[in-house]
């Protein structure tokens, strides 16, 4: 179901996007930060599934806050001088390998604790067809 | 917000929309990130525009500058050849004028056309010198004798029977042609006891007519200077 969602969501977008007027080149810098909070957000939420205490309130509300700071926050650095966006990407970009460090522990455990069940069950196979 | 643990539709909804969303963003910047390079005036904004704006601004000033001193450089360049123009004129002025006074040119105007011919007695140089004598005095401008243009290094010498004039040897009867003043000249040669009567007494054929345009050939040889050097 929710997967459904999630394609049908990427397909739409994907063809409305594509489709979609131009938009100014410096917004577009700031478009970008908004878009790497976004995904820092998904992997985040993908992380706590993954941990079991997913929080629908929390994942959208840092989807879109985190968003919306990360674009003010550049507004920011480039009224102040200052590249802000480079630091936040560095944020945004480190916590999605931190996420994703977690998401592959979690599979690869999950994957082991499988194979070391069926290596398992076949030595009892195994032992009981010999006994 | 308990409504997204009660309702899993809810949930799934507002997930896709979500997807949605981060999805059409992304591909709209892939868009304005790929469409930049070809349209970069377009989906710039007014203060980068006004920047460059700025640097065209400056560049067409340095240009109209260059431009400036290039005009202001020709009109120096034209005063200068102006300059040189008029002191070639007046150069060009000056040479006609000593052309003219030398006799290499040739010349058109109002005079009066001699001829003397021998009569009892044979027309000599020295008639000639005379007459040439007289023709100055009475302020002629141009001569010639049979063509011969007479200038200031014209000699007239008896050789044989004929008259040497520019090395050329004339013999009688000598059309002699002088511009000038009519007045003057005819005055001058008719006078009593003038030159005609004193020749027409000794026995040679003169007759004097005024004409309003003679043309004298220029004196075609060249005056061979070496032996005097100009003095400063």
């Amino acid at each position: 179901m929710v997967f459904i969602a999630i394609l049908i969501g990427c397909i739409i977008g994907a063809i409305l996007g594509i489709n979609s007027p131009l938009i100014p080149y410096t917004v577009s810098g700031y478009l970008a930060i908004g878009i790497m909070a976004a995904l820092d957000s998904v992997f985040g939420g993908i992380k706590s599934v993954v941990e079991k205490n997913f929080d629908m309130k929390v994942f959208v509300s840092g989807f879109f806050v985190n968003s919306i700071t990360a674009v003010l926050l550049t507004y920011l650095g480039n009224k102040l001088n200052v590249d802000i966006a480079l630091a936040a990407i560095v944020v945004f970009v480190g916590r999605i390998f931190i996420d994703l460090a977690i998401i592959r522990r979690y599979y690869i455990e999950k994957w082991t604790d499988w194979a070391k069940k069926r290596k398992e069950e076949k030595q009892n196979n195994a032992k009981n067809e010999t006994n | 917000m308990k409504k997204f643990k009660k309702g899993k539709i809810t949930m799934t909804i507002i997930i896709g929309i979500m997807c949605f969303i981060l999805v059409y963003v992304m591909f709209m910047q892939f868009r304005v990130v790929d469409e930049t390079n070809l349209t970069s005036l377009k989906t710039k904004r007014e203060s980068e525009l006004r920047e460059e704006l700025d640097n065209w601004q400056s560049k067409y000033e340095d240009t109209s500058n260059q431009l400036e001193q290039a005009k202001a450089n020709l009109e120096e360049y034209k005063n200068k050849i102006d300059d040189s123009q008029s002191a070639s004129e007046l150069l060009d002025k000056e040479l006609k004028q000593a052309e003219l006074n030398l006799g290499k040119t040739d010349v058109k105007g109002a005079g009066v056309v001699i001829t003397l011919e021998d009569g009892d007695v044979a027309v000599d140089a020295e008639d000639l010198i005379k007459l040439m004598n007289e023709l100055k005095r009475a302020e002629a401008e141009a001569i010639s004798v049979n063509d011969q243009r007479v200038t200031n290094l014209t000699e007239f010498a008896d050789v044989d029977s004929y008259i040497v004039v520019n090395g050329t040897r004339l013999s009688s009867p000598f059309t002699i042609q002088v511009i000038g003043n009519q007045k003057y000249l005819e005055s001058g040669l008719t006078a009593k006891g003038g030159y005609v009567d004193s020749q027409i007494s000794d026995g040679k054929k003169v007759s004097l007519a005024e004409n309003n345009d003679i043309t004298i050939l220029k004196y075609s040889g060249e005056f061979e200077i070496e032996d005097s050097i100009k003095i400063k």
